[in-house]
């Protein structure tokens, strides 16, 4: 009886799934500690509704939806490249160019929505399709190349919106120019349908794309799993020797894995936009839900379904950092919930204590 | 004054769901060789180690001239003399010998180093014991033998007494190992003590005077060599009767199958290439062995016949199509297996499980592709029929994730799969490098079989006894070019390492 | 390889959440707590009024601060409790989240600054019909419609720019530069202000001025400005008059880099501690206004009164919002005396300024030649 207990208690989903409940509970802790040291009559009311804001109404739960969806995106796509055995830090860079080509058909060319959602794909592939060769061709480290299609990405988006007043706020009737065009005035057909999701909600926030998201996270846990190209592209990525050895073509596989993660990421950026609550903001500034795409990886130990949970987990954070206001602002807030993210990434290392401890001593039979 | 410089007792080392070291006793006298034998994973390396101070023992002590002591770090061994050449060694290539000696040891006033003092000692040590090395040659520039003598001298140069090697003689020709032989006599001479891992029988029965018999990391026991023989040693070492002839039939070759010209495959090195115009045939229902001393050439050889590497200049016919310039999977289609030379870099995918890794090569063929989908159902019961027709052991069978098999049953995983394709040719590199004596056995009669049913075999290795044992044929590779065709039946050992090292070669 | 692979990871990670931090326009992060101003307020989290910030933080040293410190002198003069909320990302929705937190925590007015509020404004005043809204820089004709439960304050910039223009020649200024952000009504009327009043000092002395006129498309500060201002001081401007946001920087580092010939004007709020070479600001009592509004509103029973409700107030020299600080101005000859006769004409309206805000239709001027750059 206790044996059995002892097995079940050292399975490796069991593990796997305790070690991310302490991580997170120790996070949380932390950032408690956190909130006592910044402000301490608050610190309770604050945890309080960083925890629970995401819940508390249907509006906020539906902002946690919709900010999970690109989230979900830049992880499957940083987490995808991962399990091949490149390091996407480019994401950012392929998000924004589909953020890109989602708002160029949306406004410039009045697309409909799907259209602007398979540009936005499109967009990110040919982002991640330039580090992907120059790694195959050339054999140039990814991370180099991808950090800086980052920066040439957003100036030449930049230029390009400055360029084209069809696509600005103020060629639809606003006053600024700063910003792209607001999709309710310029194209409503360019919005991600909501299906009556947000009269349901009672929230804008709410759309179809965090479904988009989780059927695509589906089928790349399937690609990945269940398909021969998956079994290529993960053999590549965990040793690519023998993947050479085995006849695989390596370099191909590092190409289409970088456009795959770069559409994953730029879909994300049409998500994100083509919502019609956000309008990309001409600054010279990367944006950063593309990197927020890593931790969402790393947490779900690339793992595509994984990557559906820690997505909506830090969604739910963000949603809940915003109502700690007035109390904490918004600087203590990112760093609390920063600092929760960050210790939840030692799961890994948990996960190994875990299994340490749980399980039964070895007997004479287990060493065979 | 106690009996024993060093003495491990009852020493239980664990790791995550393994007891790597089980109650382990060993003592080591003044003045003596020591050797510990057994199997790969027996926990010889890892016994080594706790006296090194690199794993602490959960319990058990280790005593110093009959006091008890806590090594926690090489240094804490070093300040008790304790020395160690390890399997891969130690050097910075860049740097060189002296510098290597010295390093962490080196001789200063304020912060310079004094190059010329430890020159002087260099130099003696390297006279006294006959140890002739340049102090000025870069480590990457000199010969495996002479970067083992670096590790010895940084050894002594450390007036170290008790010194500890891990399977040197993996790495050098026969007349190197009668060398180092020479100088392990010289030590004990001197009254050092010397512990000699290893499993080979012959240097056992030649140099050492005890020998610890590790099995499963429990101790089977510690024997006077002069009271026992090979046959015992490996008994104890195996726990079963180990035959060390390999039986086969007079060799009947057949049409031929490979045919190399003049292959030349160029070094990732250095400029020049690694494969210099290379001739050979390789016939149905024969064995051919290519010998030699590592770094020689094999390495690209086999690359440049498996397609991994492009060759430059001359031709592959493989049962007379031209695959000089084929892929890696065109070759294999054609009937090529690859047991290549690494199981880890090249064999196996070692996070996927047995069964993922049993269709390495043909996971794209049906049934085990369709639409694009595997076919796990394929794929599992392909997996189960090898893992029983070739006695594939594992923890949790096909589902193993291969990372936590033991290397002689990745190696069957890799024999496995390479065999079962059927080839033509099957290309074995290194096949029992670093595994015990009863999978040794195993894959010897597997290349055995293989030959029989009138398959071309090319075996690739460094181990002497395997190319005498198993060969029909031998060709000797030395920097790139075959410098000799041997007939087993009618060459020696002694021969045989004259054309490894280069001193002797047929006439042109 | 492993181990490197996960330092890298984590590496990147560290550089993600830095990268978090820098996305959203902030200025210094004000630390700890900076949300509450009014001691007691820390625990129970209740607000009486309500700060939503635009883009920037609350200490941005323009807008939003000192909008913010109209709020918390009535807060504190009346003994309630104020609260600044700022909204997790620049887009409508977060504002509009940013409100209904302030909402939730009790607020009876949600004052906020900026043009950026107007899409979120039209929505709230619908949802909270019992809430009372201030937004200043909001003009009607931004919204649909105004509410009763709302109260625009928008300023006559025109004026402020008159101020600064006729100052600047007054003053011995020749060769000018107006540097304005996006080309948005409040900027244009700065710049066409700017331009009438260098035009009427320049008649009044009877000498010629030149001015380079340029609009540069962003608030933001980019080198792309900074170009552009070394060219100016380097061809001979004295002054310029830097319209927008944190574009002002640009100028600065500009100004900074040119010598000490090299003068601005600021803008908005008085911004002469930035540096010896901003000689004076244009501005608009931000936090003037907003006592004056905020008292308007408590002293009807928290909602706005006939002065305020559902209706645009320009505010201008007539209430005394608009000024140039002339007790930190640098001015040398360009005295008090001579700026409060200006005021009063001004005030009285004797002195007309006009107020076209169409960035396409020209002042026309006669002794200033304008160089109108794309």
């Amino acid at each position: 009886m206790m044996k059995q207990f002892k097995q079940k208690l050292a399975s490796p989903a069991y593990v796997g799934f305790m070690s991310s409940v302490i991580t997170i509970l120790a996070g949380l802790l932390f950032g408690f500690l956190l909130l006592l040291a910044l402000n301490a009559p608050a610190a309770l009311d604050g945890m309080g509704a960083l925890l629970s804001n995401g819940i508390s109404n249907l509006n906020s739960f539906a902002k946690v939806l919709y900010q999970a969806a690109p989230l979900m995106m830049c992880g499957l796509s940083v987490g995808f490249a991962f399990k091949t055995g490149l390091f996407n830090i480019g994401a950012p860079g392929q998000y924004t160019m589909g953020a890109f080509c989602a708002i160029l058909l949306a406004t410039q060319f009045q697309m409909p929505w799907w259209v602007c959602l398979l540009g936005s794909m499109v967009g990110g592939a040919v982002w991640g399709l330039f580090p992907g060769l120059f790694k195959a061709l050339f054999n140039v480290n990814e991370v180099i190349t991808s950090i800086m299609f980052n920066w040439i990405g957003v100036y030449l988006i930049n230029l390009i919106f400055a360029n084209l007043p069809m696509t600005l706020a103020n060629y639809w009737g606003a006053t600024n120019s700063d910003r792209t065009a607001d999709l309710a005035k310029a194209n409503p057909d360019a919005m991600i349908p909501r299906l009556g999701l947000d009269k349901l909600f009672g929230s804008t926030y709410m759309n179809i794309s965090i479904f988009i998201a989780i059927i695509l996270a589906i089928v790349m846990y399937v690609v990945l799993n269940k398909t021969t190209f998956g079994y290529e592209l993960k053999a590549c990525g965990l040793n690519k020797n023998a993947s050479l050895y085995a006849g695989i073509n390596a370099n191909r596989n590092i190409v289409l894995s970088m456009v795959i993660a770069g559409a994953l990421a730029g879909i994300g950026g049409g998500l994100y936009y083509l919502a019609g609550t956000g309008q990309y903001v001409l600054e010279k500034a990367i944006l950063s839900r593309g990197f927020d795409g890593i931790p969402v990886a790393l947490l779900a130990n690339s793992n595509p379904v994984g990557t559906i949970f820690t997505a909506l987990f830090i969604s739910y954070l963000s949603v809940g950092g915003s109502a700690m206001q007035p109390n904490f602002s918004t600087e203590t807030v990112n760093i609390i919930i920063s600092v929760i993210i960050y210790l939840a990434a030692f799961s890994l290392l948990v996960r190994n204590l875990l299994g340490k401890a749980f399980k039964p001593k070895a007997t004479k039979e287990d060493k065979q | 004054m106690s009996e024993y410089v060093i003495e491990m007792l009852n020493i239980t080392k664990e790791f995550p769901g393994i007891k790597a070291n089980d109650n382990i006793t060993l003592q080591l006298k003044k003045g003596e060789v020591h050797a510990l034998l057994g199997e790969n994973g027996a926990g010889k390396s890892t016994l080594m180690s706790v006296l090194f101070g690199l794993y602490q023992p959960e319990s058990g002590i280790i005593k110093k001239d009959g006091v008890e002591v806590k090594i926690k770090n090489p240094n804490d061994a070093n300040d008790l003399r304790i020395g160690m050449v390890h399997q891969h060694f130690k050097l910075v290539d860049v740097f060189s010998v002296l510098d290597n000696i010295v390093l962490g040891v080196e001789p200063g006033k304020f912060g310079f180093l004094q190059r010329k003092e430890a020159r002087k000692k260099v130099m003696a040590l390297s006279e006294q014991y006959g140890l002739q090395v340049d102090p000025d040659a870069m480590v990457e520039d000199i010969s495996v033998g002479q970067q083992q003598r670096v590790e010895i001298l940084k050894m002594l140069y450390r007036e170290n007494d008790i010194l500890i090697f891990d399977e040197p003689t993996a790495v050098l020709t026969p007349q190197e190992i009668d060398e180092l032989m020479e100088i392990m006599r010289q030590f004990k001479k001197e009254g050092k003590s010397i512990l000699f891992i290893t499993h080979k029988m012959n240097e056992i029965m030649a140099v050492a005077d005890r020998c610890t018999v590790l099995r499963k990391g429990r101790c089977i026991g510690t024997v006077n060599i002069a009271d026992t023989n090979k046959e015992e040693l490996s008994r104890m070492m195996v726990g079963r009767d180990v035959s060390f002839a390999v039986e086969k039939k007079p060799c009947q070759p057949g049409e031929t199958v490979l045919e190399v010209r003049n292959m030349v495959v160029p070094s990732k090195l250095h400029d020049n290439n690694a494969v210099k115009g290379v001739s050979f045939d390789v016939r149905r229902g024969e064995i051919v062995c290519i010998a030699g001393i590592e770094g020689n050439g094999q390495t690209e050889f086999v690359y440049g016949l498996s397609g991994l590497e492009k060759i430059t200049e001359g031709s592959i016919h493989l049962c007379g199509k031209d695959i000089s310039h084929s892929s890696v999977r065109e070759r294999s289609i054609d009937g090529m297996s690859h047991i290549p030379e690494d199981r880890h870099k090249h064999g196996l995918v070692l996070d996927y499980t047995l069964a993922e890794n049993m269709i390495l090569q043909s996971y794209w063929k049906e049934p085990f592709q369709s639409h694009g989908f595997l076919n796990k159902n394929a794929m599992n019961e392909y997996a189960d029929r090898l893992i029983e027709q070739y006695d594939v052991r594992s923890g949790q069978g096909r589902d193993t994730i291969v990372r936590a098999m033991s290397g002689g049953n990745q190696q069957k995983a890799v024999i496995a799969r390479e065999i079962d394709k059927n080839p033509e040719l099957l290309i074995a590199v290194q096949p029992t490098r670093g595994l015990d004596v009863g999978a040794i056995e195993y894959i010897h009669k597997q290349l055995v079989a293989e030959r029989d049913k009138g398959k071309a075999v090319l075996l690739v290795s460094l181990e002497l006894d395997e190319v005498m044992n198993l060969s029909d044929r031998i060709l000797v590779m030395y920097e790139g070019e075959i410098v000799g065709e041997l007939d087993p039946k009618q060459t020696t050992v002694q021969e045989l390492g004259l054309y490894m090292s280069g001193a002797k070669r047929k006439e042109a | 390889m492993k181990k490197l692979i996960a330092f890298v990871m984590a590496a990147t990670m560290a550089l993600s959440l830095v990268a978090c931090g820098g996305n959203t326009n902030s200025t210094n992060s004000t630390g700890s707590s900076a949300g509450s101003t009014s001691g007691n307020s820390a625990a129970s989290g209740n607000t009486d009024v309500g700060f939503v910030t635009d883009v920037g933080n609350i200490d941005d040293h323009s807008f939003n601060q000192y909008s913010f410190e109209g709020v918390t002198n009535f807060a504190t003069a009346n003994n309630l409790k104020a609260n600044y909320f700022r909204p997790a990302d620049d887009t409508d929705a977060d504002r509009l989240d940013a409100i209904e937190q302030a909402i939730n925590d009790g607020a009876k007015v949600v004052v906020m600054a900026g043009y950026l509020f107007a899409p979120c404004l039209a929505e709230a005043q619908q949802k909270y019909p019992d809430v009372q809204f201030l937004a200043l820089d909001v003009s009607a004709a931004d919204l649909p419609d105004t509410a009763s439960n709302t109260a625009l304050i928008t300023y006559q910039e025109e004026q402020a720019g008159y101020l600064a223009g006729y100052a600047a020649v007054q003053d011995g200024y020749r060769k000018l530069g107006f540097l304005g952000g996006v080309a948005v009504s409040a900027v244009v009327r700065y710049g066409y202000g700017f331009v009438q009043g260098a035009e009427a000092a320049a008649q009044e002395l009877g000498v010629d001025v030149e001015m380079n006129y340029w609009y540069s498309g962003s608030f933001e500060a980019n080198d792309e400005i900074k170009a552009k201002m070394d060219s100016w001081y380097a061809s001979g401007t004295e002054v310029v008059f830097a319209c927008g946001g944190a574009i002002y920087s640009s100028a600065i580092s500009a100004a900074e880099a040119a010598g000490s010939n090299a003068k601005i004007i600021g803008v908005d709020v008085d911004q002469s501690n930035d540096g010896e070479m901003v000689i004076t600001s244009a501005t608009k009592s931000l936090a003037h206004s907003v006592e004056l509004a905020l008292t308007d509103c408590m002293n009807n029973g928290w909602k706005w009164s006939e002065t305020y409700a559902g209706k645009e107030t320009k505010l201008g020299a007539a209430q005394d919002c608009v000024a140039l600080p002339m007790e930190s101005s640098k001015f040398t000859t360009f005295t008090q005396e001579k700026y409060d006769e200006l005021y009063a004409g001004l005030r009285d309206g004797s002195i007309v300024v006009d107020n076209t805000s169409d960035p396409a239709v020209h002042p026309e001027t006669t002794r200033v030649t304008v160089d109108w750059q794309e």
